[in-house]
């Protein structure tokens, strides 16, 4: 049973691994896409908000493996700190390109 | 003339020599050790559009993610659509040179600020381009700081209020019609 239980695992690392693994090394110079279980194109991320210690807005995504963090800007160039939310708490739905099985379950 | 045209040729040669040795040198470097060498250190973004309708630069390298706001040289976002959801025209709102919002005008605003519901609002203000540019920046922020009270004395928040005088023109001052155009609170809305 024991055996069985073990051989399962490491029959499904070698799947969860071989799914990521194959896009973790040996990438061209072409970074356009999410080469994950579910390979889309990067414009199809989903955004929340997290709010930083000074109360500025930041786009935040978990998209599984890869998690992108990126400052919102006003028209002028200048951080929107809108008070959404209390500094470092984020808003939003943003991990919605994580599965259970690849990236963190939380 | 033969001389000139020497001349420039050998600025010319010289010019595409000196570009030709720092793409080379560039080329050469762009690898470092801990890369693994298929990309040749050279990563190609794509554009994500956030939700305000903003560019970032994104890049996935395998189980790396990366991502920086697409900016002009000047610091000023490549945007697809502003978030300005209110546009006071100042002739409407204030008499020349003053910062006082008249009770109509305050009561139309607050109703305004009220329906619109938004998370916060930017709010910055505007002049054209005569007077001073010292005088400009004060009455413009004077100007958006009376718009900010109306809309705290409606419950709402405000994230941030700025004065950009004539440094921000939204036409051209060279006509009268442009300059009202000039004279202007804009409110930024935040959702």
């Amino acid at each position: 049973m024991n055996i069985l239980k073990i051989t399962a695992l490491v029959a499904f690392a070698t799947f969860v691994s071989a799914c990521e693994d194959a896009s973790f090394s040996e990438l061209g110079p072409d970074k356009t896409l999410d080469r994950g279980i579910d390979t889309k194109h990067l414009s199809q991320l989903q955004a929340g908000i997290w709010v930083d210690p000074n109360g500025c807005d930041h786009w935040i995504i978990d998209d599984g493996v890869e998690g992108y963090l990126s400052a919102r800007l006003d028209k002028y160039g200048k951080p929107v700190c809108s008070g959404v939310a209390e500094p470092t708490m984020t808003v939003g739905d943003f991990k919605g390109g994580a599965t259970s099985i690849i990236g963190d379950p939380i | 003339m033969a001389n000139t045209l020497f001349k420039t040729m050998r600025f010319v040669a010289g010019a595409a020599l000196v570009a030709t040795l720092a793409l080379s040198a560039a080329a050469a470097s762009a690898q470092t050790k801990s890369q693994s060498g298929r990309d040749k250190g050279q990563y190609i973004p794509t554009i994500w559009i956030d939700p305000d309708g903003c560019e970032h630069w994104v890049m996935d390298d395998g189980a790396e993610g990366y991502m920086s706001p697409h900016t002009n040289r000047q610091g000023i976002p490549v945007c697809h659509r502003g978030n300005v959801c209110g546009v006071m025209q100042s002739d409407q709102f204030f008499a020349t040179n003053s910062a006082r919002i008249s009770q109509g005008g305050a009561a139309h605003l607050r109703d305004f600020f009220v329906k619109t519901g938004a998370v916060s609002y930017i709010i910055t203000g505007h002049t054209d381009s005569r007077a001073s540019d010292d005088y400009n920046m004060a009455l413009s922020l004077r100007r958006a700081n009376a718009v900010a009270q109306v809309a705290q004395s409606a419950g709402v928040r405000i994230a941030d209020v700025r004065g950009y005088g004539e440094r921000q023109p939204a036409a051209s001052n060279g006509t009268a019609s442009g300059m009202a155009k000039n004279r202007r609170v804009e409110i930024i809305c935040i959702r």
